[in-house]
């Protein structure tokens, strides 16, 4: 079997009633506008049946899904397939169907993240709702790029915070929660190489997809030595705005917090970001040697693991790293070579997919209070991201596992936990099962996660 | 008010070409790029040479798209994104910048930290404005909403609204030592509209050091603004013009950003010695400290 890639993805967004385009992102051969009309018409020509049209598949492997959000906006997104063989893929279209539904999701959250719901839902312009759309183009891309297997995190589609875990935890919430406090808030969160480090008890309260877009909108920030960023937040606050700041503290260490009208920037940086975090700078330093693999030393991975993916499923958090390939020669010469580091990150995405959509549907929360109202009546910001499948089944799977072309993967799941592994080809199938709760209680003995 | 100074007449002009400014400009270098310093990170030097660092906030205005954020990246010496992207509230960078005072030949850091605002932002928000209510009245807006004595539930929810992009703006302009103006080469219109920029800008700060850039000046081919109007301009307003343009390929070149990071640093210091002998309270103690001791 093959874990199929998603290919290049393209972003059309139009308004939802007279079809105006509003924007494109991704892949650089646009797509012509008779396409982007087509695409459009065959929407509306179903609502005119009654008929929601949610994804079709094209007999290239190519893939296209469309979503209307809140009556105003409507999002479709266009993938070519890579890669299509013949005979394959027919089975798996519902990975990159999920993949997909997720992007349209997490864009149109983004979209409310940056620029609040009144604006996108209530369009009294359409010329300038482009131009302020252009504000989102940075947080966009970025998701575009994950979707792509670009990115080294996998919130963006497990809706849990991407974390890494320090070695000297206690030291830094203890600043962390220090710090936010004095700013004024009691939303703060740490972040290390673009993962979540530390946040305070309120910030893991955020809406789990809020969490993650923070998490993306730090990163896209990361470069500069501070920032005052306006916000909405998409389940908690889509009408009211309120202000990101972020301190680079250590080129790849930067303090988050959340706040109203104050402090300023100026003073938060000036007043509070020495007080807080220059004594503990070496925890700081320890934590960022941590470095990509996001655990610390203490924990050891048994060498036949490729990539593992952890998730608290209370928590909503998640911890995920791949190995590089060098510390991994191929047992023997003749075995097939090992994959890439972005080909594993794509095949965990893969691999997460393929279990969420088929055993192991991770929980939605339950939509928040101040979502309701707006909603509109067709049910499709609700929908399920699981397939039928799932709902045949009158059992809870436990374990799956999968042998491809490319490396074995196996899933476990736990009143509290996910694993998701990947591991070389010459690991014999029956010896998954055991290397996988190995690692599972390895990753959960040594840090609680 | 303010006097322009040649360059050179406080600072070393082109320090960073003689071999004693090796030892200090090998501090901001880190594998021939520029080293991107953290909030709580410095320069290091070795423990027997001790140097001072003085603080400044420098305040980059001009429309968007005229090119601050690829100006602010060409100052630090981090990568200038291939893309442009808008950008949402307030991004600060840091520059270390050494300098050699002329008659002393004391060595400082200078740590010039620029902000960068998109505008677009707050722009989005102009029609919300009640109207004949100006900006800088919203400063505190939770007590505007009582102020204003709205009623209707709509305005309020905007009025409420608005007040985090206005104070996310406001900071911007509090205790900037120096402001750069920029025009773009390609943009006749933010040419012409200089005059009023650095009218508006300077509105609410007395002593504030003074600069303009022109960028896009590699886009020579298309330009909108000629030579002669440039220097023309220079004579009139009195100000110092810089060009700016170009793909900085070599990071570590900085014989692109050193005139203007020098010009910058000549006269901000020029304007604490001025006031530290007025009677006035200086608004940075550290450099007050350093003066106490040198003036
Ligand atoms: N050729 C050239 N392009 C520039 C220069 N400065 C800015 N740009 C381009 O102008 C656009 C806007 O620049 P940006 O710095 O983002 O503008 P801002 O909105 O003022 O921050 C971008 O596409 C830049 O690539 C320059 O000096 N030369
Ligand atoms: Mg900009």
């Amino acid at each position: 079997m093959m874990l199929q890639q998603t290919g290049s993805v393209q972003l059309l967004c139009l308004t939802a009633n007279s079809g105006v385009p509003l924007f494109t992102r991704g892949a650089c051969k646009q797509l012509p506008f008779s396409i982007i009309g087509s695409l459009n018409g065959v929407h509306m020509f179903g609502a005119g049946q009654g008929v929601v049209l949610g994804g079709c598949e094209t007999d290239r492997g190519g893939r296209v899904v469309w979503r209307v959000f809140q009556d105003s906006v409507m999002l479709i997104a266009v993938s070519a397939g890579r890669h299509a063989q013949q005979g394959s893929g027919s089975g798996d279209s519902g990975e990159g169907d999920f993949q997909m539904r997720r992007l349209l999701e997490n864009v149109w959250s983004c979209m409310v993240l940056v620029l609040g719901q009144d604006e996108l839902v209530s369009v009294r312009n359409v010329e300038r709702l482009k131009r302020d759309l252009r504000s989102c183009y940075r947080l966009i891309d970025q998701l575009l790029e994950g979707v792509q297997g670009q990115q080294s995190t996998m919130g963006d589609l497990t809706h849990c915070g991407d974390c890494l875990l320090p070695t000297n935890p206690a030291l830094l919430q203890e600043a962390l929660d220090g710090f936010t406090q004095a700013a004024e808030s009691e939303f703060g969160c740490l972040m290390v190489h673009g993962r979540i480090a530390a946040a305070t008890d309120k910030w893991w309260r955020l809406a789990p997809q809020e969490v993650v877009l923070l998490s993306a909108l730090a990163r896209t920030l990361s470069g500069s030595a501070s920032c005052d960023f306006p916000v909405f937040l998409p389940q908690g606050s889509p009408n009211v705005a309120h202000r990101l700041l972020r301190f680079q503290l250590l080129l790849g260490a930067d303090v988050c917090v959340l706040c109203g009208p104050s402090p300023t920037l100026n003073r938060a940086e000036s007043e509070l970001v020495g007080r807080f975090w220059s004594p503990v700078v070496e925890a700081l330093r320890g934590t960022l040697a941590v470095g990509e693999r996001c655990l610390p030393g203490s924990v050891t991975l048994r060498p036949d693991v490729l990539a593992v993916l952890l998730i608290n499923r209370e928590s909503r958090r998640s911890v995920s790293c791949v190995k590089t390939v060098s510390a991994h020669p191929s047992p023997h010469p003749c075995s097939p070579p090992l994959p890439s580091k972005t080909r594993c990150w794509e095949l965990l995405r893969l691999f997460f997919t393929f279990s969420a959509t088929r055993y192991f549907p991770l929980e939605e929360t339950p939509p928040t209070l101040a979502l309701t109202p707006g909603q509109n009546g067709h049910g499709e910001d609700t929908e399920s991201l699981q397939e039928d499948f799932v709902l045949g089944f009158f059992h809870q799977p436990l374990q799956c596992y999968l042998v491809t072309d490319e490396c074995k993967c196996y899933g476990l799941q736990t009143g509290q936990h996910q694993l998701y592994l990947l591991t070389p080809l010459s690991v014999p199938t029956f010896a998954l099962r055991s290397v996988a709760t190995e690692t599972l209680s390895a990753l959960t003995a040594a840090k609680g996660f | 008010m303010a006097q322009i100074l040649d360059p050179g007449s406080i600072v070393v002009d082109d320090w960073h070409r003689s071999a004693d400014s090796r030892e200090f400009f090998s501090r901001i270098l880190h594998k021939k790029k520029r080293r991107n310093f953290g909030l709580l990170e410095a320069p290091v030097m070795p423990p027997n040479v001790s140097v001072d660092t003085v603080h400044y906030k420098i305040f980059i205005s001009g429309k968007s798209g005229v090119g601050k954020s690829v100006l602010a990246a060409r100052l630090t010496g981090l990568k200038i994104p291939n893309m442009h992207y808008e950008t949402t509230g307030i991004e600060t960078s840091v520059v270390y910048w050494p300098v050699k005072l002329r008659e002393s030949g004391r060595v400082l850091f200078f740590r010039l930290q620029l902000w960068d605002c998109g505008e677009n932002a707050l722009r989005r928000f102009d029609h919300l404005l009640p109207v004949g209510l100006e900006y800088h009245k919203l400063a505190h807006p939770y007590n505007n909403k009582m102020a204003l004595n709205c009623t209707d539930s709509v305005i309020l929810e905007k009025i409420y609204l608005i007040p985090i992009f206005l104070c996310v703006f406001q900071s911007c302009k509090e205790q900037v030592d120096a402001i750069l103006f920029l025009f773009s080469f390609t943009d006749r219109v933010s040419f012409d509209d200089l005059t009023n920029q650095i009218a508006r800008g300077t509105e609410l700060c007395d002593r504030v050091v003074k600069l303009v850039v022109g960028t896009k000046f590699d886009l020579f081919t298309h330009t909108d603004v000629t030579e002669r109007e440039v220097t023309r301009f220079q004579e009139v307003s009195g100000l110092p013009v810089f060009r700016m343009g170009g793909d900085v390929t070599n990071a570590s070149n900085l014989g692109e950003v050193a005139p203007l990071l020098n010009c910058l640093a000549e006269h901000l210091w020029h304007q604490d010695c001025v006031a530290a002998m007025a009677p006035a309270i200086p608004t940075h103690p550290e450099s007050a400290v350093y003066m106490k001791s040198t003036v």
